[in-house]
């Protein structure tokens, strides 16, 4: 067993189950969705960001890009929430919110298969 | 480019990591202390505010306490963060710099830059393996005359000079070992555009590295190589490499061509020189008897050459058991008492040839002052020494890197401008001093452009399309101005290959074939007027049968009509 493989393994899915954990709910309804899952989902997206740099392999580029396609869309909606938030009505925004980081969950819904592809591919 | 930047990256994972994981603990720790606002009511920081404030403090700039002044536990917390992310944030800057710094990382940029650079090269262009005292002449004279170089060189301040010259393109340089091939394939030899590699580095063995290499990557490419041993120039022989430089055999044979046909050497220098230059009337040097210092390389060429000129030489050498010099007088030459042994006073002619450039000063020195009529032919090995040189003022200065300069140049302007050289060595001393007049002219005192055409479709369509329809052009034509057939470009047909079969100085009546390669030597402008009457068919109809032929349709068909009309009215 390779530490850096568990570390990284964790992150990826860390970063969809957080993912996940934010978008589930009524799209529209703010007390569904907390501001702290969305942020623990950004950070935990941040990192596996950077655990992806510097891998080489067309896989880790195809990992690299759908971890960035996430990061986008979740930074897109906390923007979102900081700039818009008490500005507008509020379950309008949160659709917007939640359907951003909707996206973000297909992205991070690649990686994870991506990931397990791979790990299946190999054969020690 | 791809590579350095999956580098970068790969290197700043773990201080990127170090930074999320800081900031997040800071911000979220931010946001759950409570704070009172300016109402006094409880007020939590949102993550927003919260990533402002930690973002300003950790990079140390430090706006204050915003919205509201903080209470005891928000000031406790910021107050641990600062730790927390503060010392995080210099690390990772300090990793940044440090990477930026990296010899390794830099290197690796430069050689990217510079295979980017060459590939981009949309012209044909020469590889010089080395910038060294004759290369820099090379480069300075082929950026003259607008053609395009690279250089590898293996010294960075050799490189530092070329980068504060002035030069009319960008040349691309690297400081590289030209050895490896992965050096050789950046610098180009791939490139369907490298005209040739040139190496003249002053190691033998170098230049025998890098030859092979070019010729094993890429066999097509011509090489052009300095050896100055002749078992490494039969070695770069064996493997065809297409011209091998000796610098001590070619002013040998300068030399000796100075003295039996004084005009064959001016066209020799005049054709290889820098466009735009005046040459020095050349001084002929006198038969008779010789004194030559040093039984060199070079001392030793010299007198073979002199010697088929029939001219008597005597010797003087230092070391004659390492030279194998059987019948020499023993000594350096510096001093005044060899030199008389050595017969000075009745001598015509003294050749200073050791290498070293303070010797050869004080040997000519010396002579001068016993011998005043003497001819002088000094060599000079350093280019630094040029001042003293100069003030000497000796009748020939031997210069190692301009004799290896103009070669390298003959065969680069034009394969044709070499093979013309070769015959024109060959011919009497009274043709050659014809033909320079003849040149001087037509095309004026200073040095002419050379440059050789090819009649076919894509060099020269016009011409080509003319003779398709048995339509002759003469080689006068195409020295005609196109803005007046009565003038001439300033411009003399050298040389005319046809079929493998050489010419020269072809004759004006001649006309011209399909194939056809063409050598002609004239003035900048006609060089650059020549390429209209190759090409347009409108500019050569007005030359060769002084027809203005309309430019429109409708001119045409008016034309055509007012014929009509006349021969309707004969």
């Amino acid at each position: 067993m390779n530490l850096e493989k568990v570390i990284f393994g964790f992150f990826i899915v860390l970063a969809m189950t957080l993912n996940f954990g934010f978008f589930l709910g009524d799209i529209d309804n703010p007390n569904h969705h907390h501001v702290y899952e969305l942020y623990a989902a950004i950070v935990v997206s941040l990192i596996a960001t950077v655990l992806k740099f510097g891998d080489r392999t067309q896989v880790g580029a195809v990992l690299l890009s759908t971890s960035l396609a996430a990061d986008l869309q979740l930074i897109a909606a906390a923007i979102l929430w900081a700039v818009m938030g008490g500005s507008m009505d509020e379950s309008s925004l949160m659709v917007y919110i939640v359907s951003l980081s909707g996206g973000a969950l297909m992205a991070n819904f690649v990686s994870v298969i991506l990931l397990i592809s791979e790990t299946i591919s190999q054969r020690r | 480019m791809n590579n350095i930047l999956f580098l970068i990256l790969r290197r700043l994972r773990r201080p990127l990591i170090t930074i999320i994981i800081s900031f997040a603990i800071a911000i979220i720790g931010l946001t759950l202390m409570p704070g009172v606002d300016d109402k006094g009511n409880p007020w939590h920081m949102s993550i927003f505010q919260a990533f402002y404030v930690i973002s300003y403090t950790a990079t140390t700039i430090g706006f204050g306490e915003i919205p509201y002044p903080y209470s005891h536990e928000q000031r406790l917390w910021l107050t641990f963060s600062i730790y927390l992310t503060v010392i995080p944030w210099f690390y990772a800057l300090g990793k940044i710099i440090t990477l930026l710094q990296d010899t390794a990382l830099r290197q690796a940029i430069t050689t990217e830059r510079f295979a980017k650079s060459v590939r981009i090269l949309q012209e044909p262009f020469y590889i010089l393996c080395s910038y060294g005292e004759s290369a820099s002449v090379l480069t300075k004279a082929l950026d003259d005359k607008g053609m395009r170089v690279v250089v590898v060189e293996s010294m960075q301040e050799r490189l530092n000079e070329l980068e504060l010259s002035d030069t009319k393109n960008v040349i691309p340089s690297l400081c590289a070992d030209a050895k490896l091939p992965d050096t050789l394939i950046n610098a180009g030899i791939h490139h369907p555009l490298c005209s040739g590699v040139v190496t003249l580095t002053d190691n033998d063995q170098t230049n025998l590295a890098i030859a092979v290499a070019v010729k094993l990557m890429n066999p097509n490419l011509p090489v052009l190589a300095r050896a100055e041993r002749d078992d490494i120039a039969a070695n770069m022989a064996s493997f065809g490499t297409d011209h091998i430089i000796n610098p001590y055999v070619l002013f040998g044979e300068q030399l000796a061509m100075r003295v039996h046909a004084i005009g064959s050497y001016i066209l020799h220098e005049w054709l290889t020189d820098v466009p735009g230059d005046t040459l020095p009337p050349p001084e002929c040097p006198p038969v008779g008897r010789w004194i030559v210092c040093g039984y060199g390389r070079f001392g030793k060429s010299v007198i073979k050459n002199l010697e088929r000129e029939r001219i008597t030489t005597t010797i003087i050498e230092a070391a004659p058991e390492l030279t194998g010099c059987e019948n020499c007088i023993l000594g350096s030459g510096t001093e005044a008492k060899t030199l008389i042994e050595a017969g000075v006073k009745d001598a015509v002619g003294i050749v200073a040839g050791t290498d070293n450039d303070i010797n050869n000063l004080s040997i000519v020195m010396t002579a001068y002052e016993l011998n005043p009529k003497l001819f002088v032919v000094v060599r000079k090995n350093r280019r630094h020494n040029n001042a003293l040189f100069k003030k000497f003022d000796a009748n020939i200065t031997m210069q190692p890197h301009d004799i290896i300069a103009h070669e390298c140049l003959a065969h680069m302007i034009s394969p044709l401008l070499a093979q013309f050289l070769a015959l024109a060595r060959n011919q009497s001393n009274a043709w050659a001093n014809a033909l320079v007049s003849h040149l001087v002219s037509v095309v004026g005192e200073t040095v002419p452009e050379t440059w050789a055409i090819t009649i076919n479709t894509k060099n020269a369509p016009a011409v080509v399309a003319f003779l398709r329809q048995n339509h002759p052009v003469s080689l006068a034509n195409l020295t005609q101005d196109p803005a007046n057939r009565q003038e001439h470009l300033e411009a003399v047909p050298l040389m005319l290959l046809r079929n493998n079969e050489s010419m020269l100085l072809p004759a004006g009546t001649i006309v011209v074939n399909e194939g056809d390669q063409i050598l002609f030597c004239g003035r900048p402008l006609a060089k650059s007027t020549q390429p209209k009457l190759l090409n347009i068919h409108k500019e050569l109809t007005y030359v060769v049968d002084g027809i203005v032929v309309p430019d429109t349709l409708i001119w045409r068909w008016l034309k055509v009509l007012q014929e009509r009309l006349a021969r309707t009215k004969l």
